[in-house]
């Protein structure tokens, strides 16, 4: 696992993805490379935990996109949770919270989505 | 005429060039909202490393660098030190040298502006693990104390090379670091010099109220706490008229100050302060902003009761001048038990056994403390130190604790004065029907041994050693009206002084007899 991935698991059909760091290209790439992964495996839920990456660039945000453009095609789901201000700004700016849903906490995004 | 699929190829290229141009429009509009970001947020730290990573980190966020750190200059060494680093692990970055005397420092150094660092800027890309650099100066009064480097323009296609835009934009972020910079150093500075004021102010022995246009005490140092016999809490924020409720005299200068904004000094001023008065030396000045607009009172407070002190004890044993020449300067005191070069003075009244006889206690009392008070009031007149009176003989020191380049004379002409002021009051006493007093003097002069002598209960200034011995004999042979002297204090004499030589004269401890010299009085 990449050290941009803190850890992945699935909770009541969605798969939880916990990233680390700057959130860039490095990290965009093995959020992409998990998700594959588990969209080859049927699962089209998704949640990524943002508690430990505090700075994004948009290079990660435009892979962040690409995989939404892709769930959008198996009407899929992708929420985001503990966005560090700056980050929800830069999602909102750069239109990601138009297509997804950001949530406070991992209970409450799991609620709405499972 | 166009066919539909040409017409719908054409629409796909339009929304393509919409998208395109909306994600180059949203990163616009978010490299702004970074930058306004920044702005607030370095304006509002006042710690280095806080600001630093907040720069690193949103500058790399909007420009897609993978990593960064900012070097600052260290004050003492003149080496760049590695303050702050974004996305870069490793010991090695924080033990590299740079300086401005080669590499991208230098150009840096140079140029103070950003620029995209080149092979030709000898730059170590192995030591970031690193392909691309981006840098910029950070300045602070224009000369280089630091530098901003960012690593790696990322995209979808791998490193790329950094843009012109990438360049104006860490340029601005640059110029905003910079003031954040001086802003705390500023800060750090004013700090500095705020603490070495309390320090100051709390260790002098002045006391110091501020107060301000309201008539608030806004300051006031330990000293003033302790004059005032108040605690800082129940000083600080309150009215002058509430603090100083006792003292109206007090309360009417201040009032003078601020109407008139002028200074006023009151020396020996009564500061009334809870139980007690104390004597303070008083200034209240006015205190005048950089636009010169009276903006409050600074009032200063000298305890005299310290200096009075000093002066009430010594004035017993010394004059009043010898007493105001020690406060001016203590370090022509010597109390330390050295050796030094004095003269000495010894009188004692004739037949004072016989003649106390006829008298009462209370008789003698009276006569011998107006005597004594006449003949002190010589004794200081010339300078001398009243080292002590016993019985009936007074003790009189020259040249010690202060020094006089004519102690020997002025010795001289207070034994010649002392004869004349005892005229006087025998010409009183005689009045009164009682005998007239009669006295002989000794003065010798030479090495004696001066300072604090005696033990822990009782310690007196005093003189020790052959020279006192000497002055007692001298004084024990002169007969009433003599003032006997030695060859030392002969010496030290002019001509202008009748003293003529007499026979030598055997004294106590003195194998050889002793050259003597007389003045007779009348």
């Amino acid at each position: 696992m990449s050290d941009s991935i803190k850890n992945v698991e699935e909770k009541d059909g969605v798969i939880i993805i916990s990233t680390a760091g700057y959130f860039n290209n490095l990290a965009g790439d093995a959020v992409l490379e998990v998700f594959t992964e588990k969209m080859e495996s049927g699962s089209t839920k998704f949640l990524v935990d943002m508690n430990d990456s505090k700075v994004v660039n948009s290079i990660g945000v435009s892979i962040l996109i690409e995989i939404i453009e892709k769930l959008q095609v198996v009407n899929g789901v992708m929420a985001f949770t503990n966005l560090a201000g700056i980050v929800e700004k830069t999602f909102n700016i750069m239109g990601i919270t138009k297509y997804c849903e950001v949530y406070d906490s991992v209970d409450s995004a799991l609620e709405k989505l499972s | 005429m166009v066919s539909p699929i040409s017409s719908k190829k054409s629409i796909e290229d339009l929304e393509n060039q919409l998208l395109k141009k909306n994600k180059s429009l949203n990163e616009k509009y978010l490299e702004l909202e970074t930058l306004l970001d920044l702005t607030n947020t370095i304006n509002s730290l006042d710690d280095l490393n806080e600001l630093f990573f907040n720069v690193l980190t949103l500058s790399s966020s909007i420009i897609n660098s993978s990593k960064g750190i900012v070097l600052i200059k260290n004050d003492v060494s003149n080496i760049f030190d590695t303050v702050s680093s974004f996305n870069i692990e490793g010991e090695n970055i924080k033990k590299q040298i740079f300086n401005t005397r080669s590499g991208f420092l230098k150009k840096l150094n140079k140029e103070k502006k950003s620029f995209i660092v080149t092979s030709k800027d000898d730059f170590n890309h192995e030591l970031f693990d690193s392909k691309k650099a981006l840098t910029s100066p950070i300045l602070y009064n224009n000369k280089l104390v630091g530098a901003i480097i960012l690593f790696d323009k990322e995209s979808r296609d791998g490193i790329i090379n950094f843009e012109k835009n990438d360049l104006k934009l860490l340029e601005a972020i640059s110029i905003q670091t910079s003031i954040a910079f001086q802003n705390v150093k500023l800060l750090e500075s004013l700090k500095k010099s705020n603490k070495l004021n309390e320090n100051i102010m709390s260790s002098i022995t002045t006391g110091i109220i501020e107060i301000n246009l309201f008539g608030e005490i806004e300051f006031i140092n330990k000293e003033a706490l302790r004059l005032l016999k108040k605690d800082e809490n129940e000083v600080i924020g309150n009215h002058f008229f509430i603090i100083f409720e006792k003292n109206n005299l007090l309360i009417d200068l201040i009032q003078k100050v601020e109407s008139e904004q002028k200074r006023i000094f009151e020396s020996e001023f009564n500061l009334k302060s809870k139980s007690k008065n104390i004597s303070i030396n008083l200034s209240c000045s006015p205190v005048f902003d950089e636009g010169k607009s009276f903006s409050g009172i600074v009032i200063a407070m000298d305890d005299l009761s310290k200096i009075n002190k000093v002066k009430s004890t010594f004035k017993k044993y010394v004059s009043k001048n010898i007493v105001d020449k020690l406060l001016e300067n203590e370090n022509s005191l010597n109390l330390g038990g050295e050796e030094s070069e004095i003269t000495i003075l010894f009188s004692d009244i004739r037949g004072f056994t016989s003649m106390s006889e006829k008298l009462s206690p209370k008789q003698i009392v009276k006569l011998l403390n107006k005597y004594f008070q006449s003949m002190i009031d010589v004794v200081f007149k010339f300078n001398g130190t009243l080292d002590k009176i016993v019985g009936d003989e007074l003790m009189v020191l020259y040249g010690v604790p202060l020094k006089n380049e004519n102690d020997t004379e002025n010795a001289v002409k207070t034994a010649i004065e002392m004869f004349k002021s005892l005229d006087k009051f025998n010409s009183k006493i005689v009045k009164d029907g009682f005998e007239p007093f009669k006295i002989g003097i000794g003065i010798n002069k030479g090495k004696a041994v001066s300072g604090n002598i005696g033990s822990e209960q009782q310690m007196n200034y005093t003189v020790i050693g052959d020279t006192i011995n000497l002055g007692a004999r001298l004084c024990s042979h002169a007969k009433s009206g003599e003032i006997l002297i030695s060859k030392y204090v002969k010496n030290s004499l002019t001509d202008d002084y009748k003293f003529k030589e007499i026979s030598p004269i055997q004294v106590k401890g003195k194998s050889k007899p002793i050259d003597v010299w007389v003045y007779k009085h009348k």
